[in-house]
């Protein structure tokens, strides 16, 4: 017999100041009433003498025992009694059910998830009717699946429905994850069970402290497993044909393994190689691949093991990219060097008479020419006439020093000359529209307007001034290309990984505040920056973009996260499905009981020396009379 | 300030009622109501020379024309039934809930609108150890105003002495007419002879008994400590069931004494509990006992 409610230093206080309040009250009650009466004529008639002398005697002990009793009684209720030893009291348990990605490993029946299932139904059904589980799915993040729950239907269920994932194992969260709960949500802690293959990555291990009630169903020992770990495809820094493609893959057996790995790019193959991994081992290979198309290429390894899913993984390669450029000059040859430079330029040359303000090209260059209706495009305007300069000339001057270079302008990035003299140039004020991006004496030489359709505009020709024979010059043209289409020139870096956190390492002196990350349907997903270290957390399989500065790197999480070590549970854990039948099925609530004796024996209290009495006594007695007249 | 004791509704319906008495009294008539006996009207008495302070309309105009000088005329005044009612407002009044006294308030002033209503002169004499000044009202409705400012200003004090009060009453009253007694008629002396003599004096006797509902049948239990409301004695007791049927036998026993005695010389007798309603008072058992009456 035990409360379950209260504890019994509770209820004996709650129970002393339930009775202290009632004796009290029912001295005061039973104490003698001062009354001020119209007349004493009729009450001499019916005049007793008084029985109490003391007030603080208790004259109707009986009366008292009752309430007392009732409160004793109704207080046991509230107190929730029961019969039976407290170990067979309803509990709450926490069911952890591994979803990480070994748990999609074969097994003799079936997969390590389906086994994990049936140990975690055998548990539920062996469990006392009113005990509690709730169902936690431990991966990466502990999510549960149902609260404190005694149905066993909707605890099936949520079996049931449960699948391996991609992350890994994150046991020390999980079990912190379930202590919690049991602290925060339960009213009896009973058990923490844990139902899977209890591999985790290599340093996830948790401390040796021992977990309270820890319970560990195991599932069949699968070790012998090869997959992909990572793969990275980048361009070519000297070729921008040329993608580099670096493949890692990992024996997490402990037998040493040959394996064959292919790769196919639009169904078609396009490498080969035969790693030799040993046991516990990873190996990288890489391959060489040219195309400027875009397609699928796919990675495989030709092996049958545990888990299928890390053997593939396929990437998106995008198409290579280039800009088109329509230059109106009568004298193209000073400008063919400066384009033919950058490969991924494609310049097509027209003379000026043959100008189409809408020609299809994305950026326009117009060389010393009034062009009859102004660009639809992003355009470079080189010594225009003074007639048809989109920015008003202030003067013309010659063979002047060119000042500075305006760094905090993006064009300007990067750029140095020393003793550069312009022969002859424009000089331009600077203005709201228009920046200074080169500055001469009295103004700027280029201009520069941010707004969209964009526009840079040079007061001499660099083709043919001093400028050409500077360093200065192609990179002027390479950043006003990069300014102007900075959607050509990112360059592009494809990961294949595992879903979980990701560690991306970012270029020297990226600005943070630049950095976006962006998920499925360009969904923002928050990360952190430490350092040159940013760290995402994509949960499910699928494309993540990080875009920071020039470079793009996508990651496809497609490949499980597989991990590599055995968790070593503590010793002293219970392990398998425990004989709860051997037990009574609970112990038995009493409470209905208590409760309709306490209000019964208010009742009685009421009837026998209460206002009932008072009430109804005198219609009583009048109708005994009449029967007694009657009869 | 009527409102303050009857409502609208209430006066309006009392407008209906008349008050009834069953003696004759010689030589009397009242309001409405014929005398038995045959009698003058107001008819021509004398002349005599106007003085000062005399009422001009009384004055005989024609005689005037004639002699030049201020003829008045007299006349002689026919004698109403009076009407009194006598309120109790000794101590024991006060006790109740609500207070005896603020029901037989209201209780008077709905019975002296009646008899206002059909012309009738009222008085209404407050009394509790010996008569207190009392205030007649005659003449109308209209003259209902005063009689509530007086009754509000009412205040219960002191014992009850019927004795007392009933040899004053006689003394002051010789002409015999309705007399309404309001009261929960608890006294510490007897109040069975006092009354005896008032209905042996010649007064139509009606008996107005109020009692609360805790006069009657007293609630509480056990130990009391009891004290006379307008004596101050106290007595301890034990109250239980058999002593509260006791006690009620009594006041039962009591009860039906005071209307034996009203009933004896043709009076009538009403015993009301505060519980019941002023209105339904009025127009239940006051007037089942034909204290009053619909014209």
């Amino acid at each position: 017999m035990f409360l379950l409610n209260l504890s019994a230093v509770e209820f004996f206080a709650l129970f002393s100041a339930v009775s202290g309040l009632a004796v009290a009250l029912y001295l005061l009650d039973r104490s003698k009433k001062k009354l001020k009466v119209p007349t004493l004529r009729f009450w001499k008639h019916s005049e007793k003498p008084p029985v109490a002398r003391h007030r603080r005697r208790i004259q109707q002990p009986w009366s008292l025992l009752l309430q007392i009793l009732g409160m004793l009684l109704l207080l046991l209720a509230i107190s929730q009694l029961r019969l039976g030893s407290p170990d067979r009291a309803s509990r709450d348990h926490v069911l952890l059910l591994d979803t990480s990605a070994w748990m999609s490993a074969r097994a003799p029946r079936g997969t390590l998830m389906d086994e994990a299932k049936v140990l975690a139904r055998a548990y539920v059904r062996a469990l006392p009717p009113s005990d509690r589980v709730m169902v936690v799915r431990a991966d990466e993040l502990s999510t549960p699946a149902t609260v404190f729950e005694a149905n066993r239907q909707a605890l099936d269920n949520a079996i049931r429905q449960s699948q391996a994932g991609s992350a890994s194992l994150h046991i020390e969260q999980a079990l912190n994850f379930a202590v919690e709960m049991q602290k925060l949500h339960g009213r009896r802690a009973g058990e923490i069970v844990y139902a899977g293959a209890g591999r985790i990555d290599a340093g996830e291990a948790p401390g040796e402290a021992a977990i309270p009630g820890l319970r560990i169903l195991s599932v069949s020992e699968v070790n012998e497993n090869v997959g992909l770990r990572k793969i990275n495809m980048r361009r070519s820094m000297s070729d921008t044909d040329l993608w580099e493609i670096f493949v890692s893959v990992r024996n997490y057996g402990k037998v040493d393994r040959v394996i064959p790995l292919v790769l196919h790019f639009g169904g078609a193959p396009i490498g080969s190689a035969r790693l030799a991994i040993p046991g516990g081992g990873e190996q990288n290979h890489k391959f060489e691949f040219r195309t400027k198309a875009a397609g699928w290429m796919e990675a495989r390894l030709l092996v049958k093991d545990a888990i299928p899913a890390d053997d593939r993984a396929v990437l998106e390669l995008p198409a290579q990219k280039s800009l088109q450029v329509a230059v109106y000059s009568d004298q193209p040859e000073a400008l063919r060097p400066l384009l033919s430079s950058n490969p991924w330029i494609q310049a097509k040359y027209y003379p000026t008479a043959a100008y189409n303000p809408d020609n299809g090209s994305q950026i326009v260059v117009l060389d010393r020419f009034k062009p009859p209706a102004p660009p639809k495009m992003d355009s470079i305007w080189i010594e225009p006439p003074a007639t048809g300069s989109p920015v008003r000339s202030l003067k013309q001057a010659a063979n002047v020093p060119l000042a500075a270079w305006r760094t905090d302008h993006p064009l300007s990035a990067g750029l140095r000359t020393k003793d550069l003299r312009l022969e002859s140039t424009q000089v331009y004020g600077a203005s709201q529209e228009f920046a200074a991006v080169a500055e001469v004496e009295g103004g700027a030489a280029i201009v520069a307007r941010s707004s969209e359709p964009k526009m840079a505009v040079f007061g001499f020709n660099p083709g043919r001034s001093a400028l050409r024979y500077e360093l200065a010059a192609p990179l002027l043209f390479a950043n006003i290309f990069q300014w102007m289409a900075p959607e050509i020139f990112r360059r592009a870096e494809l990961n294949g990984d595992s879903a979980g956190g990701v560690n991306v390492t970012l270029d020297p002196g990226m600005d943070a505040s630049a950095v976006r990350v962006l998920g499925e349907g360009d969904m923002v997903l928050p990360f952190t920056v430490q350092g040159r270290s940013l760290r995402f957390f994509g949960g499910v399989r699928g494309i993540v973009r990080v875009l920071a500065g020039d470079k793009e790197m996508v990651y496809s999480l497609s490949l499980p996260d597989v991990a590599e070590a055995k968790w070593t549970a503590p010793k002293g854990v219970k392990r398998g499905i425990p004989k709860f039948s051997a037990m009574e099925a609970s112990s038995r609530d009493i409470w209905q009981v208590l409760a309709l004796l306490g209000a019964l024996c208010l009742l009685a209290e009421w009837v026998i020396y209460g206002r009932f009495k008072l009430a109804f006594a005198p219609r009583i007695a009048g109708f005994l009379t009449r029967f007694r007249r009657a009869a | 300030m009527a409102e303050a004791l009857i409502d609208r509704n209430f006066l309006e319906r009392l407008e209906r009622l008349t008050l009834h008495w069953q003696k004759s009294f010689p030589g009397l008539v009242g309001g409405h109501n014929a005398s038995h006996f045959s009698g003058g009207g107001l008819e021509f008495l004398d002349h005599r020379h106007f003085h000062h302070g005399d009422d001009l309309r009384a004055v005989n105009w024609r005689a005037y024309l004639r002699l030049e000088k201020l003829i008045l005329k007299l006349f002689q005044i026919e004698p109403r039934i009076p009407v009194r009612i006598m309120l109790d407002c000794s101590g024991s009044m006060a006790t109740g809930d609500p207070p005896k006294f603020e029901y037989a308030r209201r209780l008077a002033a709905a019975l002296a609108y009646v008899g206002l209503v059909r012309l009738e002169t009222i008085t209404i004499q407050p009394f509790a150890a010996s008569l207190e000044d009392a205030i007649g009202c005659s003449g109308g409705r209209h003259r209902f105003g005063p009689a509530v400012d007086y009754l509000l200003a009412l205040q219960t004090k002191g014992k009850t002495n019927f004795m007392q009060v009933s040899r004053q009453f006689i003394a002051n009253y010789p002409q015999r007419g309705l007399l309404i007694i309001i009261s929960d008629f608890l006294d510490d002396g007897e109040c069975e002879k006092p009354l005896q003599y008032l209905s042996d004096f010649g007064h139509d006797l009606m008996l107005l008994h109020l009692w609360s509902e805790e006069d009657r049948v007293p609630p509480w239990n056990g130990e009391l400590v009891l004290e006379d409301a307008e004596s101050g004695a106290n007595l301890e007791l034990t109250f239980d069931e058999e002593t509260r049927l006791n006690y009620t036998a009594a006041f039962d026993q009591y009860a039906r004494n005071v209307r034996d005695i009203a009933l004896r010389k043709g009076g009538r007798y009403v015993g009301i509990s505060t519980k019941t309603p002023v209105e339904i008072a009025i127009f239940g058992p006051v007037m089942e006992a034909r204290a009053t009456e619909v014209r």
